[in-house]
């Protein structure tokens, strides 16, 4: 790459971000990752991180050991290094900074990644998730709901997908009126079918209404939609803003449906604020969980100044308020903010997430993203950052979805099918544009990169290693019962999700961890079955007839493959290894070591979490964590850690 | 028909929390009609105790005879009844029942509202009750209760007419504070036979015995037998064998109220030791005392491993400067060569109970949503918790790390030293993570050691403005908590465990936690005249335990002390909030997995020998016997 002006940098020294503890080690600059690999020979623990996952670096003052320079990732990893020389920083500083800011998207990663996969299996990875079939699933097209072809052409709507469902007396006048009066052309369309009281979940645009605009397309398209559900006689109108926003958008021509000219509407704000206040209370968040040595008041009081959770509870609200209009009134609900693609797909994608249980499961919730996010046209390229464009558009909107989802898992820990290890994942495949999925900010942007064509798809590499993402608490029964999750909004319900802003730093992760140690109860489980069954297999053998194995149906723990090494959860690590790093190591390999003893053995006292230091805080502890790269670069070994 | 448990462990969900079933006991029990009679009754008393909680998740709880009138305990009477009581629940409104106050217990039910709602608990619990303005037009007194638990609770009712009736609540402000009445406190009353009598549960000599001692270092000292050379402390004490009793009486001189230095735990293999003591008098101008300094370097030599002691002073450093003018104060280096005083900064009593009643108004009855965090942080009870679990830390890797033996003090050393000490000890030592091993600690560290249960809690003294009142002992188990959640498998019993403890705390069910010092307990009869909450607690252990727990027996425990890993304990502080809804109980999916564990286990054993049996029957035609090709079953959790 012509943009590397020094491979290699040796003597760089990586510091922990919340102790003084350092490692020394090689820097690599590749195309596509800068690579740090410590030079103790016997442990070489390797860092990998993909260009783009980097947001911003920074070239400190000169210090006498060197020239610091601090890497903040996109994933909320941040490194430390300290190169020797100051040229060589200045070379890897300027490298990087034109790395990191690819200005066409033949730069980006997926255009050159190759998991050896030929065009049949990648065209079948972008055929896992179909929409259309979803749409069906719901129970669309049905007496009142019907595809529409009049955005066949991304003639309506650019934003929008080709495929559209609308009430079936909306005809197709009534359509491109309707689109002419919102914002950007994204007119209602149905998200979501709630086949048990035919109640929909709609979404659009604002009005283009200023102070007194009215259309009748569009009024006649929201009383199409009032129509087509009899359940109830009118439609709630959810602007997702809040009310101040939305007085200010009406000087600028746009605004929000009055009461008065649509019949059959009920209105309401729901005060979710936008991508502006969203970035920086993210911002503020991430300054203050980043601090050493933090303090209880500086912590506490730090997270609530931040607003991030308020922000989070916000968006689970209007979600709660829109799944509730739904289920129990059984009335249609269309969705809206300013541009129709930050909070209504927040609001639209959680409240589906809290009706229906299928999008709780890992394929569903893959469909979900597809559907509310994706094609529904999000804006990734522009809200991820990935070619270099304004940063006033950067905001962490799908972060904070993930989030909210999150928040719910741990309220819920049986509803969902994935743990928090697939949202993590998912978070780290959105900003490594390693795969084609989220590129670019809408359908039609995607056809014109032939993204299917030329990329791979995330949801079948996540599917191919779906075992990493079980939750073994899952119980699809409690899914009929309580179809519908209620989730509390009590404040301290809301909490900091440490796994995934303290992914990547070690000292931060937890020592022991529930899930894995059922999941490790659920393989046993497995593995005396299937001893159980060889034994029977060889008495059938010897000619004796056994009763039927045991009282348990195994279920859906059966068919599992056997859980590869290193991957999420108490993946044992070689002890040689372990024999490194005294303290901070034995706390971890001694947990995993004890393993494969037979419990209430009396073996030599372990130490387990971190050792006190002198001030008595051992936050201030740690040593990096990072192994050798698997086989797909940005998998990183932080969440192995962090759950156990 | 026992009730299905109360579901109060609210709001817990990372926490292996319990599912009391009643039923699981009596499944277990040998004698089963037998031993679940015994459990019956404490165990709906706990659940009462607690159970406010499920009044408004009516679906956990089966309302059984007993939401008609309260199931009595064994010598428990009623006292008066009043209907026509109005109840103003700060989450559902004004309720109008019937009151009934025992000598145990206020039971309040409400019949007009399906399912019937009933509060239910033991009057130990009431730490004040106040007629809130006067009498209203229609006759109407207010009144409040404010409770130790974390809650208020507020009734109306009608002034009786004839001034001669005595109103219910002046009769439960009689029972409620039996002692400023002269009365007994229920303790005394109460005698339920439990097939396991807890006063056993600890005996100090075995327990040393355990630890390895008396040594060669150790021996256990009987200068404390009648209680003479220190009143607040146990009669077993374990000194350096260097140092002859007349000494330890001299020692006693220097150290307020003669809490001399003594052994509460020793290092298995580094012979480093935990010591416990009270402030050295050393006063203004620093006064000395040679026996105090040779036991300190007694205590020293007994370790081979470190030719150092550290000396933690729980208190704030300008604390025990202050404490100097009252003739107190710290050990002065000089005078200890060799030994390094640390204050770790913890605040005494006052501005613990300060903290608490804070946190009470910030979370009961209802929490503010926009200034949560900034309304905790004000109260700072997190901050208290995490300095104490910090303080413990050090000590515990002193030992265990740096293998030097420790003495830990405060002032008197009976506060701030016993969660210390006990909170290292925890760390350390995997046998008082266990059930039974926590019932020692809390016996030997706590009761026997005198922290001043009476004092701290103020058991039916109606003096709620006492300032020796103070939630210490809540304050550690809030610690042990916060353990747990960090260390899931590594205790041996659950949050229910820990809530129970607490409630009894306040109930004056059991005699545990009554009186101040080993002496007034043995001088009391308590043994004799009360049951101890340890009984109840063992004979239905399946309640109390943790599905999680792997034994490992020489594991030592360092939590991380950092702010993100502390929570509020909100199953605890705020179960009264019915918006606390239980959540998804993920022990019970756990628990299902070790049956099913177990039952294949079983299944694969006999098959097993079955497949012995036969290869050996028929082995002179098969070569090669089929069980060696199986893989032994390993059972690691």
């Amino acid at each position: 790459m012509e943009h590397i002006r020094t491979p290699k940098v040796e003597q760089v020294k990586l510091q922990d971000r919340f102790s003084n503890k350092s490692i020394t080690g090689t820097l690599y600059l590749t195309a596509t990752h800068l690579i740090f690999v410590e030079s103790n020979s016997t442990s070489a623990q390797e860092i990998w991180i993909l260009h783009h996952h980097i947001a911003s670096v920074e070239k400190l003052s000169l210090t006498t050991t060197g020239c610091p320079l601090v890497i903040q990732c996109r994933n909320f990893r941040v490194v430390h290094f300290v190169v020797p020389r100051e040229r060589d920083c200045h070379d890897v500083y300027s490298s990087l900074l034109r790395l990191l800011r690819p200005v066409s998207y033949e730069e980006l990663y997926a255009f050159s990644y190759n998991p050896k996969q030929n065009d049949e299996q990648r065209e079948e990875g972008w055929q896992l998730i179909d929409l259309a079939a979803e749409f069906e699933r719901m129970g669309v097209p049905c007496d009142q709901w019907q595809l529409t072809d009049v955005n066949r052409e991304y003639k309506v709507c650019e934003t929008y997908p080709r495929d559209l469902y609308v009430p079936i007396t909306a005809s197709k006048p009534i359509i491109v009126g309707s689109s002419k009066f919102r914002s950007k052309g994204r007119f209602p369309v149905l998200t979501y079918f709630y086949q048990e009281k035919k109640a929909a979940v709609c979404r659009c645009s604002q009005p283009l209404s200023g102070f007194s605009a009215r259309c009748l397309e569009d009024e006649h398209m929201l009383q199409a939609i009032s129509r087509a559900n009899h359940n109830s006689r009118f439609v709630y109108v959810m602007d997702t803003r809040p009310k101040l926003n939305a007085l200010a958008n009406r000087a600028a021509g746009k605004g929000y449906e009055n009461e008065d000219n649509y019949s059959n509407i009920r209105f309401q704000f729901v005060g979710i604020e936008n991508i502006h206040v969203m970035r920086a209370s993210l911002q503020k968040l991430l300054e203050v969980v980043g601090t050493r040595a933090l303090s209880m008041t500086d912590y506490l009081q730090g997270l609530e100044n931040s607003g991030w959770l308020r922000h989070i509870k916000a968006v689970v609200d209007a979600a709660i308020f829109l799944a509730k209009a739904v289920t129990v009134e059984g009335a249609s609900v269309l969705v809206h903010c300013s541009d129709g693609w930050d909070r209504t797909a927040q609001v639209c994608s959680l409240g589906a997430l809290l009706m229906d249980p299928y999008y709780r499961t890992i394929k569903g919730f893959m469909v979900l993203i597809e559907k509310d996010w994706i094609s529904f046209g999000h804006k990734f390229a522009d809200r991820c950052d990935q070619l270099d464009g304004d940063s006033k558009e950067v905001s962490p909107v799908f972060t904070q979805f993930l989030e909210c989802v999150w928040q719910l898992t741990e309220q819920f820990p049986q509803a969902f099918e994935f743990s928090e290890w697939f949202l993590i994942q998912i978070h780290e495949h959105v900003h490594s544009c390693q795969f084609g999925n989220f590129l670019g900010n809408n359908q039609r942007q995607r056809e014109e990169l032939q993204i299917k064509e030329r990329t791979y798809s995330l949801w079948a590499h996540l599917l191919s290693e779906k075992q990493n993402y079980l939750n073994p608490l899952y119980n699809p029964i409690l899914a009929e019962t309580n179809p519908v999750l209620e989730p509390s909004t009590q404040p301290c319900f809301f909490k900091f999700w440490r796994n995934m802003y303290h992914q990547f730093d070690r000292s931060m992760h937890p020592r022991q961890s529930i899930l894995k140690h059922i999941l490790t109860l659920t393989e046993n489980n497995r593995e005396l079955e299937k001893t159980a069954q060889t034994l029977k297999a060889k008495l059938q053998k010897l000619g004796v007839s056994t009763s039927p194995l045991g009282l348990y149906t195994p279920s859906r723990e059966r068919a599992l493959p056997p859980r590869p090494q290193s991957l999420i959860l108490g993946a044992p690590l070689s002890r040689k290894e372990a024999q490194q790093d005294e303290e901070e190591e034995e706390a971890v390999f001694g947990e995993e070591a004890r393993e494969d003893e037979p419990p209430g053995s009396d073996g030599e006292r372990t130490v387990e979490g971190s050792s006190a230091t002198e001030n008595g805080y051992p936050e201030l502890q740690g040593t990096f964590e990072s192994k050798s790269e698997p086989a797909i670069v940005s998998l990183e070994f932080g969440v192995a850690r962090m759950t156990c | 028909m026992e009730k299905s448990g109360s579901v109060d462990s609210l709001g817990s969900k990372q926490s292996s929390s319990r599912q009391p079933s009643v039923d699981s006991l009596s499944s277990t029990s040998t004698s089963r009609s037998d031993r679940s009679s015994h459990a019956k009754a404490p165990s709906a008393v706990s659940s009462e105790s607690v159970s406010t909680s499920n009044e408004f998740s009516p679906q956990l709880r089966t309302f059984q005879d007993s939401s008609k009138e309260p199931q009595l305990l064994p010598k428990e009477t009623i006292q008066d009844v009043a209907k026509d009581v109005t109840y103003i629940c700060p989450f559902i409104g004004a309720l109008r029942g019937s009151l009934t106050v025992t000598n145990y217990r206020l039971f309040f039910r409400c019949i007009d509202r399906d399912p019937v709602f009933v509060l239910d608990l033991p009057l130990g619990v009431i730490s004040r009750v106040e007629k809130i303005g006067g009498a209203s037009s229609r006759g109407d007194v207010s009144y409040g209760l404010v409770c130790k638990d974390i809650r208020n609770l507020r009734f109306v009712h009608k002034q009786p007419e004839d001034t001669l009736k005595k109103s219910v609540f002046e009769v439960l402000m009689k029972f409620a504070f039996p002692v400023s009445n002269n009365l007994p406190l229920f303790a005394f009353e109460y005698s339920q036979e439990f097939p396991e009598n807890g006063w056993k549960v600890y005996d100090a000599l075995a327990e040393y015995r355990r630890q390895g001692l008396p040594n060669e270092s150790w021996r256990i000292s009987k200068v404390n037998d009648h209680y003479e050379l220190c009143d607040s402390y146990p009669s077993a004490l374990v000194v350096p064998v260097t140092i002859p009793d007349e000494e330890l009486r001299r020692v006693a001189a220097f150290r307020a109220k003669g809490r001399i230095p003594v052994l509460s735990w020793i290092h298995p293999e580094s012979q480093a030791t935990v010591i416990r003591c009270s402030q050295p008098m050393a006063g203004v101008n620093g006064k000395r005392c040679k026996e105090d300094e040779k036991l300190l370097q007694a205590i020293m030599d007994a370790n081979a491993q470190s030719h150092k002691l550290f000396i933690f002073d729980a208190r704030p450093s300008v604390n025990a400067v202050a404490n100097k003018t009252k003739g107190g104060g710290y050990e002065s280096e000089d005078a200890y060569q060799n030994a390094e005083l640390v204050f770790l900064e913890i605040h005494n009593i006052h501005v613990m109970r300060e903290s608490l009643r804070k946190l009470k108004e910030v979370v009961y009855p209802n929490i503010e949503e926009s200034h949560w965090l900034s309304n905790l942080e004000s109260t700072h009870w997190l901050e208290h918790i995490k300095l104490i679990l910090a303080g413990a830390l050090r000590i515990a890797d002193k030992v265990e790390s740096a293998k030097t033996s420790v003495v830990v003090h405060c002032s008197d050393g009976w506060d701030r030293t016993a969660q210390l000490t006990s909170l290292a000890m925890l760390m350390l030592d995997a046998h008082y993570r266990t059930i039974r091993g926590f019932q020692i600690l809390l016996e030997k560290e706590w009761l026997s050691f005198g922290h001043r249960f009476q004092q701290r809690v103020g058991h039916g003294d109606k003096n709620h403005t006492d300032a020796d009142r103070s939630p210490v002992f809540v304050q550690f188990i809030d610690c042990v908590w916060q353990m747990t959640r960090q260390f899931p498998t590594a205790f041996e019993f659950n949050e229910y465990f820990l809530i129970t403890i607490l409630d009894h705390l306040y109930s004056c069910l059991f005699g545990t936690f009554l009186c101040n010092s080993e002496q007034q307990r043995v001088k009391e009869e308590l043994v004799k005249r009360t049951v101890s909450l340890w009984s109840f607690i063992n004979s239905q252990l399946d309640e109390f335990s943790n599905p999680f727990y792997v034994h490992y027996s020489s594991h030592v425990l360092f939590p991380v002390v950092s702010m993100r890993h502390l929570d509020l304990w909100v199953a605890y502080y705020i179960r009264w909030n019915p918006r606390m809804r239980p959540q998804e109980p993920v022990h019970l999916r756990h628990k299902e997995l070790l049956a099913k564990r177990a039952e294949l286990q079983r299944r694969v054993e006999e098959l097993q020998r079955e497949v012995a049996n036969r290869a050996t029957s028929s082995s002179s035609d098969r070569p090669g016997s089929p069980t060696r090709s199986i893989t032994p079953v390993q059972t690691f959790v």
